[in-house]
């Protein structure tokens, strides 16, 4: 048995870490540890609903849009059930979609072409991934720029991006005119075409593997491309298998029927259960076992206190708590977004990753360039239905007693804020993450999270060299500061691995999956 | 507790002739200070790329570390035009040896390729002290977690220059704001979240009132929630160009930081007329619903965001005041009226805003107007408005939370 320390893990947003545990060539446990605590929901309480959408917005720079989003619909809720608010106009509905379409498609080009993207450079630069070079890559600059053209509209509704301020529980705090709904339109179309023509990905995949780049194609598309085939050249659909179970609370809202456009519900045993909002937040339950919280911390998000700190529990190794449903792990994300509405675009995911609804290190990946693909004329569709006659917003008073639950899906998978107010002040508040559903600890009944299972079984040949399970750890596109260790019980080794590291000496390096030594590719 | 006096510290250091500014130099900030919204950094940013290739004869090594941060702060770096990151990055040779999110390499690798006396240390995200495990990367040689308050206190000493980026890094930002219900007995500030020299409006940093860094400087604050790009990029330009840039009583670049939210308001027309928004999304000044403008220093009225695109007071948006040290308990709750803090004891909304009229119309000068109602800074009288900023955590020792006013 080895042990091995990764510390910290980079590319990703936050701190965490996980101490694998290395038996015979292979990761045979695994601890995902989350290194912050702020205590975000302890500094909610006593507040209104209207600080807790603008305190949790901030809670990440990397999210603040869904946070945002989240705890509004929260507040909003609360003050429907108490029957002092109607809901939000239509056009505020309209504007939250295309709001968070937007932030989809910056979030999942951010993480394919600086996060993940590196990992998988080697591979693919006979097919011109060299363009996604950290620093010299036209690729990559290419997403840089275009990034901030979604980041600017965001702005022109939120004043500035990170951390807008202008949506707000209620609707939006302006009243956009035609020409700044045109304004956002026409930044998102300069992306939209940087991205290249969606029917064009079976011949931007063709010419991929054949080495060929036409920009005419779409460079965008085709550098989303090369990361796919070459991850999927260095077997990362053998690596990272959850248990195929997923789950979504759905998202874009049709303001007319209130249907979702991404359905909610779970999958498991191999089927699709679309869910009422109320049969999702009754199967919710938090576990604090291997968490630095109180005993009285878990339970039910609905009833539960406030995470207490507890750092003398001798078991516990993570700052994040166990969110399960009917207590089960449940991996939240693009790729259960997709399974749960039944959408494989191209056939990537059966064909590239090894089937539709499997659960790997690739498909992760998969459905993060399909969505983007998905969403982008979409967004265009729910700015197009916006009447800048209509009003944006719908104001109610702070003043009002009631609970509520705002069920969100960002980028990044499931995202649930419940509060609780009593005369205009918040008595609890309770949040539960994507990245808490991905990558929490284990569970009182020994149950791992979703990555603690997904790397289980990676082959390690080499301990100083498990770029398999940092690669699958990239995948489910964490939102927190990371990092991994690798430890032994018995302590009679301990190493410190050296991770992937393409981009090192200026240039693209190289990572196989598997232990085989670092090849000098350039 | 005394605060530094702004002067004091661009004397002191201009007094010593290591940093006096080179004729063939220019002084970015100031630039930044005098011109027109929202051009400087384009109109100058070829001297910007020059004046930062003189000053990195040879590569500069950057450490870049996150407490309990939200990134929110690289990703508003990532946003900036002129120069992009890239840019700098490349073209500058800047050497960032240290960056988690962006960095390519992981694990010991990434410790390991972290300068241990940076040319710059930039810091995101506040420092928690109360509970060091709150925040940590990388590992001590025992093998435990090493706390970032540990990093902070090993790399600052040995860093030429140390910028905190953001609020948080700053003064604190949201994790230092009050837990109202003292829940858990873990005291007003959850989990001791500090600056890196001040906590809040106090000097209780983790590096103490008296640090200064290689460079003979105090911490450099870009405050805000988060940072402006162009604070960021331009003051590297500037102390990489020997510079001393002249600082606030917090440590703020006062080009960027000396201009009143209020007093360039795309709004100030409605103030003035006394025209206030009752409910969000209404039309009218947004002092009634909890504006900390008359209370906020920074140029971004003028520089706006995401390469002039906009600022929140133009989609409506009560300012926050999120360049400020005390940002949320000091403004909040934020849909209400900031309690207003003036010489001549309360005023109402209404009251300033039709002083505002009555002056205008009497030919009574703007410094006169604000004076009477409370509002802003008055050049020339220095005096008053250090006191009538300072008098709340001058007359008692600070405590946590500082929710004074």
């Amino acid at each position: 048995m080895v042990e091995v320390t990764i510390d910290p893990t980079t590319r990703i947003e936050g701190h965490h870490g996980t101490t694998l545990e290395v038996e015979d060539g292979q990761v045979v446990e695994a601890n995902s540890q989350m290194k912050m605590f702020r205590g975000a929901e302890i500094i909610t309480i006593g507040r209104t609903p209207r600080d807790a959408a603008q305190i949790t917005g901030m809670v990440c720079g990397v999210c603040f849009l869904c946070h945002r989003l989240c705890s509004s619909k929260a507040a909003e809720d609360a003050a429907m059930n108490a029957g002092a608010f109607d809901g939000p106009p239509r056009n505020a509905v309209l504007l939250r979609d295309a709001a968070e379409g937007i932030f989809y498609l910056w979030n999942h080009a951010i993480h394919l072409f600086a996060l993940v993207g590196p990992d998988y450079s080697d591979a693919v630069a006979d097919t011109g991934f060299d363009r996604l070079d950290p620093l010299e890559g036209e690729g990559y600059q290419g997403a840089l720029e275009n990034q901030r053209q979604l980041m600017k509209a965001l702005t022109e509704f939120g004043g500035r991006a990170p951390h807008p301020v202008g949506y707000i529980p209620g609707g939006l705090a302006t009243n956009p005119d035609a020409s700044t709904i045109e304004q956002v339109k026409s930044r998102v179309r300069e992306v939209s075409e940087w991205l290249g023509p969606t029917e064009a990905v079976p011949e931007v995949l063709e010419n991929v593997q054949n080495g060929e780049f036409d920009p005419d194609l779409g460079e965008g598309l085709h550098d989303v491309v090369s990361i796919l085939v070459g991850a999927a050249e260095l077997g990362a659909a053998d690596i990272g298998a959850g248990p195929n179970r997923y789950y979504s609370n759905g998202i874009f809202e049709d303001p007319e029927t209130e249907e979702l456009f991404l359905p909610r519900g779970v999958y498991r045993d191999g089927e699709v259960e679309l869910l009422s909002k109320a049969e999702i937040v009754e199967g919710i339950t938090e576990d604090t076992e291997y968490s630095w919280y109180t005993d009285e911390s878990g339970g039910p998000p609905t009833e539960a206190q406030p995470p207490e700190p507890d750092l003398d529990k001798d078991e516990a190794y993570s700052w994040g708590k166990a969110p399960r449903f009917d207590g089960q792990s449940m991996e939240v994300g693009p790729l259960a977004r997709l399974v749960i509405a039944d959408l494989d675009p191209f056939d990537l995911r059966d064909t590239l990753g090894g089937g539709a609804t499997e659960s790997n290190t690739l498909n992760r990946l998969i459905a993060r360039a399909q969505e983007t693909l998905v969403v982008r004329d979409q967004v265009l569709e729910w700015l197009d239905a916006i009447d800048p006659a209509d009003p944006f917003m719908a104001d109610f008073p702070d003043e009002f007693t009631g609970e509520g639950v705002g069920l969100f899906e960002p980028s990044r998978g499931a995202l649930s804020h419940y509060v609780d107010v009593e005369a205009g002040t918040i008595e609890r508040y309770q949040i539960i993450t994507p990245t808490l559903w991905n990558i929490g600890p284990r569970d009182g009944d020994g149950q791992p999270s979703i990555l603690e299972e997904a790397v289980v079984g990676d082959p390690v040949e080499d301990v100083e060299h498990p770029l398999g399970v940092m690669r699958t750890i990239r995948s489910f596109d964490p939102c927190l500061a990371c990092a991994v260790h690798v430890r032994s019980p018995d302590a009679d080794y301990e190493t410190v691995i050296e991770p992937a590291q393409p981009g090192l000496d200026g240039g693209v390096g190289s990572c196989p999956i598997g232990d085989a030594p670092v090849s000098d590719h350039e | 507790m005394s605060l530094p006096e702004p002067e004091s510290v661009s004397q002191a250091s201009e007094a010593d002739g290591s940093r006096g500014p080179s004729s063939s130099r220019r002084n970015f900030l100031q630039l930044a200070a005098g011109a027109a919204a929202g051009t400087i950094i384009t109109q100058y940013s070829t001297e910007i790329g020059v004046a930062l290739e003189q000053a990195t004869d040879g590569d500069l090594e950057v450490v870049w570390l996150q407490g309990q941060a939200c990134t929110g702060c690289t990703i508003s770096v990532l946003q900036g035009q002129y120069p992009t990151l890239e840019e700098v990055l490349s073209e500058f040779r800047l050497e960032v040896t240290f960056h988690p999110t962006i960095m390519p390499e992981a694990g010991e690798v990434a410790i390991d390729a972290m300068s241990d006396s940076p040319d710059v240390l930039i810091v995101e995200g506040s420092i928690p002290v109360d509970i060091p495990e709150a925040a940590t990367v990388g590992q001590t040689p025992d093998g435990e977690s090493k706390p970032l308050v540990d990093w902070v206190q090993e790399l600052a000493p040995e860093s030429e220059y140390v910028l905190a980026v953001g609020n948080c890094a700053s003064f604190g930002g949201w994790p230092a704001a009050e837990n109202k219900r003292n829940l858990y007995d873990l005291g007003a500030n959850v989990t001791g979240a500090r600056g890196l020299q001040f906590e809040q409006r106090t000097e209780r940093g983790v590096l103490g009132p008296d640090f200064t860094s290689g460079a003979g400087l105090p911490v450099i604050n870009l405050a805000g929630c988060p940072v402006h790009p162009d604070y960021v990029l331009l003051t590297i330009a500037t102390v990489l160009n020997g510079h001393v840039p002249e600082l606030d009583a917090y440590n703020r670049p006062k080009p960027f930081y000396e201009p009143l939210v209020h007093d360039n308001c795309p709004l100030r027309g409605y103030f003035d007329r006394g025209e206030f928004a009752e409910t969000p999304g209404d039309e009218g000044c947004l002092i009634k619903i909890g504006c900390a403008g008359p209370y906020t220093r920074c140029d971004d009225q003028t520089r706006l965001w995401n390469d002039g695109t906009s600022v929140c007071l133009n989609v409506g948006s009560p300012c926050i005041g999120c360049m400020e040290p005390g940002f949320w308990d000091r403004f909040a709750p934020m849909g209400e009226e900031v309690e207003r803090q003036s010489l001549f004891g309360s005023i109402t909304a209404e009251q300033a805003g039709w002083a505002g009229v009555a002056a205008a119309g009497v030919g009574i000068g703007a410094h006169a107007v604000r004076k009477a109602t409370g509002y802003g800074s008055f050049d020339g009288d220095e005096d008053a408005e250090a006191a009538a900023e300072a008098s709340p955590e001058s007359s008692a020792e600070p405590t946590d939370g500082d929710t004074e006013d």
